[in-house]
């Protein structure tokens, strides 16, 4: 169909005539005609002939009635606003169109605006969400990390080649209490417990690490669990040297000596 | 003949001119020298009087209405009153066949950017609308009921092909070599296009 010979081409000039091509035949035969003046005048002739044919049929009377009617029915139409020369007529046409384009627009521009605004304000939202996800994250990862060096400083402490065992009793505060510590001189100390009483609101208890003959040294605060347990891990360094491993009750966030009542007590 | 033809192309114009400015009186006129040619022509494809009187009160508004928009250089009014009568008539049969016909109506107006077009070419006489019933009469059955399909009908060359039983390929070459027959017929005067 795209590449049709001069002949097939020709051939559509009746049907083009009686306006009944295919569109596909009609823009090839409208675009032969730009370049084939033969086909031009044939569609000429045979238009004139279709042009006929309107006039080729039997010719009747239309009923008397009708003429009335058809006057009335076009009185009847809307005003039309009065006749100007063509030109304007056509510019005043394209007006209408042109200013409906300008409206439909700035309507459009407008869409735009409140969308890109809609995107904006999402992608804000999205961006502070992911912010979230990511702190949340870093949070998680750090007490994994943090998960993971506890759980490697244990093994590494309780394989130590001098690990010590102490036993922690509980004193008369909490006599229900126990308490266990492995101590490697070169590798630090674990501490755990069990039965520890809850506190009351700002109190906190407080490890301690008391090198023999020497003053007390803070070995950290217990976060106490549900159930009264706790395990704190204590670096080499403070727990070098350790006489008597001892927890006391002070107030939260810890004090530089201890103040308030022994709780366990024990010496390796 | 060719004069009188001519001046009665200047009246329409003048008339469809007054219709443009929203004379209706203009309309009367335009009534009393073209409803009976389009009200046989919406009679003849549709077979149905009122019907038909609806197409002719159809076109006589849609006119009115486009009064402003009529382009002398296209087409003189008596062929687009007939353009509007086939156009309207040819949607009432499709409203009735409920089939979509691929038709380009306004393609039977000749090319708009022929310089050579001129209103003569589609100037049809009395005289030569007789002459064009009698060759229609004289074509083979398959040229003459392919061209009213196509003409009075709408019919696209597919359909024609369907129900004429005939190959797609004769159905085009018919309804060219039957206009081309229809063409003879009409003879002289046919325009500046046939002259040379």
């Amino acid at each position: 169909m795209t590449s049709m010979t001069h002949d097939e081409l020709r051939e559509l000039t009746g049907g083009y005539a009686l306006g009944v091509l295919s569109d596909e035949e009609r823009r090839a035969l409208e675009a032969h005609l730009s370049t084939c003046r033969e086909c031009t005048l044939e569609v000429r002739e045979l238009a004139r002939v279709a042009a006929g044919l309107a006039h080729a049929v039997p010719q009747v009377d239309p009923p008397a009635a009708l003429r009335g009617r058809v006057l009335n029915a076009v009185r009847d139409e809307p005003a039309r606003p009065a006749h100007s020369p063509k030109p304007a007529q056509a510019v005043r046409a394209a007006a209408p169109i042109a200013t409906w384009l300008a409206v439909a627009a700035s309507i459009a521009a407008l869409a735009l605006g409140l969308y890109t605004l809609t995107l904006r304000q999402r992608i804000e939202t999205l961006q502070a969400q992911l912010r979230d996800v990511n702190a949340r994250f870093e949070r998680e990862l750090q007490i994994a990390r943090a998960s993971a060096d506890r759980a490697n400083h244990v093994s590494v402490i309780l394989a130590a080649a001098d690990v010590r065992r102490i036993d922690l009793a509980g004193q008369a505060a909490a006599p229900q209490a126990a308490g266990r510590a492995y101590w490697s001189p070169s590798r630090g100390l674990i501490f755990t417990a069990t039965n520890l009483p809850a506190l009351a609101p700002g109190k906190q208890y407080q490890l301690w690490v008391i090198p023999p003959g020497k003053n007390p040294v803070s070995a950290g605060m217990i976060d106490l669990e549900t159930d009264g347990r706790a395990i704190v891990l204590v670096d080499p360094s403070t727990a070098a040297q350790v006489g008597t491993v001892a927890v006391s009750v002070e107030p939260a966030g810890g004090v530089q000596q201890p103040t308030g009542d022994i709780v366990l007590a024990g010496t390796p | 003949m060719a004069g009188a033809h001519t001046a009665t192309y200047d009246a329409d114009r003048a008339t469809v001119d007054r219709m443009a400015r929203g004379d209706t009186s203009a309309l009367s006129d335009l009534y009393d020298r073209h409803a009976r040619a389009i009200y046989s022509l919406a009679v003849r494809m549709l077979a149905d009087a009122a019907e038909a009187e609806d197409v002719v009160q159809d076109v006589f508004t849609q006119a009115w209405r486009q009064a402003t928009r009529y382009d002398a250089a296209r087409a003189p009014v008596v062929a687009w009153l007939m353009i509007m009568t086939r156009a309207r008539s040819l949607d009432r049969l499709r409203r009735r066949r409920s089939r979509i016909v691929a038709t380009e109506l306004d393609s039977s107006i000749p090319h708009p950017r022929d310089p050579e077009a001129s209103q003569e070419s589609l100037a049809i006489t009395a005289e030569q609308a007789d002459k064009l019933r009698g060759a229609l009469g004289e074509l083979s059955d398959v040229q003459r009921k392919a061209i009213e399909l196509a003409y009075y009908e709408g019919l696209s060359q597919s359909d024609i092909a369907e129900r004429l039983q005939q190959p797609l390929g004769t159905i085009k070459t018919r309804i060219r070599s039957g206009l081309l027959k229809l063409r003879e017929a009409l003879g002289g005067g046919a325009g500046p296009a046939v002259a040379r």
